[in-house]
């Protein structure tokens, strides 16, 4: 019986077109890994066949998997020529321009294979920024985790933003939107005078803009002008009421100038605005115990520590109410507070303390 | 008593005249004083050896008894680059000498090193920090010179000479050393001798950080190592007792070291400032043995539990209420601590309340002190500035590296920035402290790494004031470890404490309005003393009772 199979196969084998039969011998070698062989095979069943666009496309496909993307690219674009709706080809070949750095060329073909993960790249390496960000995002959303996916997103997003700002700056360059983005510029160079500058101008224009002032009391705060921070701060609080960062922002200038009530007035409002923000907590109590209240300071830490259990802000937190137990004389549970914040500070990502 | 008039008192009433002022109530006048021509030489390298922005000791002492403060200059000497060893920084070349200026009683200054024998810093030892103390009880402040290689003590012969005791009395040390202090842990009536080291480093095994900027390298990577306590006995000879004391039960990158007795207890402790870590305070149990107990006392880290970059150290009460608070001067963004002492033991970290978010955030402090410089009653802050890389400008431009000092008033409590007078910017390192010119008003001497020294002489005013000079006979001699109080301010004789510097010996209490007052003497003996009635306006010697 295995006999009579075997016949028939050798049979029907032999009824193949030559090129053909090259074709299925390369598929195979190719399977097995054995790339040189593959290459081979298509490469006779090209010559035998030079109108056989699947073979090309196959040969097409082995170059690429040997990263040889140069002469992947010829015969790929023979396959294309002979079968124009053939997919697989247009995907490859689109690879293979897309490796050797002609995005643009690569487009259609990735269009035509619908690769939208490649063509987003493509459209980003070819400048075509807004359409690139629009394909990537949908790629994204059926591939939230990819990190490459991600990666090309942010950087075509990024170079997006930076291509509008610029045309901002290049066509309103007296703008106060466009002193506000030097500004922002100066800033990431710590550059604090013309930042300042910038910030002042944009302002004097636009005194009423959300978000100006917080960006300066930054600004300041980075450099640690806390009075001029805190000013800023307290402008924005009355352009944007309903701002828990700009009342967060208060508080924390306040604190570092020494203004306890006051911050914990800012701050306070901040938590109202946006609850249980483990910064907003700490702050309070650090603000509570600065300001004599040390049952509020306790009861803020507290709160803190019900919601984190073991980030540096939780440690920090043991930390306040190691001092505080300490002052209300009840060693053994400022004992217990500090050790559990030695316990934190001894985990990877936290500054060790501990003695040596 | 009549009292002069001073450019502050004309200041002041042309002010209230509604007159424009000529210029700002600086404090200090800068002066370059005739003679004083000292100039720091630490040879920085492009191979960014850590030692080299380190060094500039200073210490205002009276060698020879004359009543005037002198003043005594660390060098740190020539490094090659790269150092091959032996390792010499080419001391015996003048130019890298350390040096001694006598005060003239024109207020001049004469360059005494040579014939004071001290211009042999030995060839192996690059200058940092200088302890003053007269270990030896025979009235005249030794030496004693703190290296990264071997540390000097010179022993004060009085006659105008200085005599290397170092190998006599062992406490040569090793490594590299920072800043000491003399004083008496076990109230034998003999100076004890404590010594910081920063950690353990070689020019051979040096590093260069910061990539492409080339910079000096964060502390911690080098190991940390131990600090050293040696007591006198009392026969010009020293031992080590770092172990048997629980000193070395610790290691740190410690730089500054300040004295106080925190807890009341009759014993002197020890604060330790660390660089890029916990502090140290060692409690003195009064058995010989030190206890570190920072953490549970409320001094090794910050309110939110951060470390420091521990640089100078202040142990003195700031707020008038008896206690001794602790001042640590560290990096920009970390804010000066100041740890309030609350009485039962342990601190609270007050930098906040009393004004120094504001004042400190964005500067690097390193040699502080806590004096009363307007005659106010309130002890005022100045601190010498510079940040630690030479090329931080590059790195972050919101940051310098040569700054102005810091002068600070306190007003009941709170610091409040004042001008000083200095309008150059500077790489402050070390900062000595006292009465220059004797009239009342305290003066202060900044070093700057690689440069000039500045003398900023105190313009004075309208306050009124007392100096008190403590001459120990059954505690040591110059009753360094008293505890003294007058009108309510409290000091703890010391000459310890700022970064690598030693201060006048003397207690200075600004007296305000008070044109007498009480004085109130608690000696290492245990002696205390009650001094009522004592006129303003004058220098006090004070001789300590043979009985209580």
């Amino acid at each position: 019986m295995i006999g009579v199979f075997l016949s028939v196969l050798l049979m029907l084998q032999a009824s193949e077109p030559p090129a053909l039969q090259h074709v299925h011998v390369g598929v195979g070698a190719e399977k097995s890994g054995h790339l040189d062989e593959a290459l081979a095979e298509f490469k006779k069943a090209t010559e035998l066949d030079p109108k056989l666009a699947v073979a090309f496309t196959d040969l097409g496909g082995v170059y690429i998997e040997k990263r040889d993307y140069a002469a992947a690219i010829t015969p790929l674009k023979r396959a294309v020529e002979l079968s124009p709706d053939l997919d697989a080809a247009h995907r490859l070949l689109g690879y293979a321009l897309l490796a050797q750095g002609y995005a643009t060329e690569a487009i259609p073909h990735l269009e035509k294979a619908h690769a939208e993960d490649a063509l987003g790249i493509a459209l980003l390496d070819a400048g075509k920024l807004p359409e690139a960000v629009a394909v990537l995002q949908k790629v994204l959303a059926q591939n939230p985790n990819d990190p490459e996916l991600l990666y090309y997103y942010g950087r075509a997003s990024g170079l997006l933003s930076k291509q509008v700002f610029d045309e901002l700056e290049a066509r309103f360059p007296d703008s106060a939107r466009a002193h506000e983005m030097m500004a922002q510029d100066y800033a990431v160079l710590r550059d604090v005078p013309n930042a300042e500058r910038e910030f002042l101008e944009a302002l004097r224009q636009r005194p009423q803009t959300s978000g100006l002032h917080l960006q300066l009391g930054e600004l300041y705060a980075r450099a640690q002008q806390w009075d001029k921070a805190e000013e800023q701060f307290q402008l924005e609080t009355g352009i944007q009421p309903g701002s828990a960062e700009a009342f967060y922002r208060l508080g924390e200038a306040q604190l570092q100038l020494g203004k306890f009530h006051e911050a914990l007035e800012a701050l306070v409002h901040s938590d109202h605005l946006r609850e249980d923000m483990p910064e907003t907590l700490y702050q309070l109590g650090k603000a509570a115990s600065m300001d004599g209240d040390d049952k509020m300071a306790q009861k803020y830490w507290q709160h803190l520590l019900s919601l984190e259990k073991d980030t540096p802000l939780a440690a920090q937190a043991h930390f306040g109410l190691s001092g505080i137990y300490r002052k209300l004389g009840e060693p053994a549970e400022a004992d217990r507070e500090m050790e559990e914040f030695r316990k934190l500070q001894s985990k990877p990502g936290h500054t060790d303390v501990s003695p040596n | 008593m009549s009292r002069r008039i001073t450019r502050r008192d004309f200041l002041e009433a042309f002010a209230a005249m509604g007159l424009a002022l000529p210029g700002p109530l600086a404090l200090f006048d800068v002066k370059h004083p005739r003679g004083l021509d000292f100039n720091h030489v630490n040879s920085p390298t492009p191979q960014k050896y850590l030692i080299e922005t380190m060094g500039g000791g200073v210490a205002l002492f009276d060698y020879n008894n004359d009543g005037l403060l002198d003043i005594f200059l660390v060098n740190s000497g020539r490094l090659a680059n790269p150092m091959r060893a032996p390792e010499t920084f080419d001391r015996q070349n003048p130019r890298n000498w350390n040096r001694l200026y006598r005060q003239n009683p024109d207020g001049s200054f004469t360059d005494v090193t040579k014939e004071a024998g001290l211009a042999n810093a030995g060839d192996g030892n690059y200058g940092m920090g200088v302890a003053v103390g007269d270990y030896d009880n025979d009235g005249f402040p030794d030496l004693y010179i703190t290296n990264y290689g071997k540390n000097t003590l010179y022993h004060n012969n009085g006659d105008g000479t200085f005599t290397d005791v170092t190998a006599k009395a062992g406490v040569e040390a090793g490594g590299w050393s920072c800043s000491a202090g003399f004083f008496d842990y076990d109230n034998d009536g003999h100076l004890d001798l404590l010594v910081t080291r920063y950690m353990i480093w070689d020019t051979q095994h040096s590093k260069i950080c910061g990539g492409e900027w080339q910079t000096y390298c964060p502390p911690a990577e080098f190991p940390v190592t131990t600090n050293i306590l040696y007591r006198n006995r009392g026969d010009g000879t020293f031992e080590d007792v770092s172990r048997r004391s629980g000193i070395a039960s610790v290691t740190g990158r410690s730089l500054g070291v300040a004295f106080a007795d925190y807890d009341d207890d009759g014993f002197t402790d020890i604060f330790v400032s660390n660089d890029g870590m916990r502090q140290f305070l060692f409690h003195n149990n009064g058995d010989g043995t030190f206890t570190e107990c920072a953490l549970e006392a409320g001094t090794a880290l910050t309110a939110d539990g951060k470390p420091l970059s521990g640089m100078g150290a202040v142990f003195q009460d700031y707020d008038n209420d008896g206690r001794p608070d602790i001042l640590v001067t560290v990096l920009p963004r970390e804010v000066y601590a100041l740890f309030h002492n609350d009485g039962n033991g342990s601190f609270s970290y007050h930098s906040l309340q009393a004004g120094l978010g504001l004042l400190s955030a964005a500067s690097s402090g390193w040699g502080s002190g806590l004096e009363d410089f307007n005659n106010d009653g309130w002890k005022d802050l100045f601190v010498a500035q510079s940040h630690v890389l030479d090329n931080v400008e590059a790195i972050d431009p919101m940051l310098h590296y040569k700054q102005p000092p810091l002068m600070a008033l306190n007003h009941n409590g709170r610091f409040e920035r004042a001008d000083s007078g200095v309008t150059a910017a500077i790489a402050g390192r070390g900062a000595a402290f006292g009465d220059l010119n004797n009239d009342g008003w305290m003066d202060v001497v900044v070093t700057s790494l690689g440069g000039e020294p500045l003398m900023l002489l105190n313009h004075g005013g309208s306050g009124n004031w007392l100096s008190i000079s403590l001459r120990g006979t059954r505690s040591n001699r110059d009753g360094l470890g008293a505890s003294v109080q007058v009108n309510g301010q409290k000091r703890f004789a010391t000459t310890a404490g700022s970064y690598i510097s030693a201060s006048d010996k003397r207690l200075h209490f600004g007296l305000g309005t008070a044109e007498v007052a009480k004085v109130e003497i608690h000696w290492p003996s245990g002696i205390h003393q009650i001094l009522e009635g004592v006129k303003a306006n004058r220098l006090l010697e004070v001789r300590e009772p043979e009985k209580s």
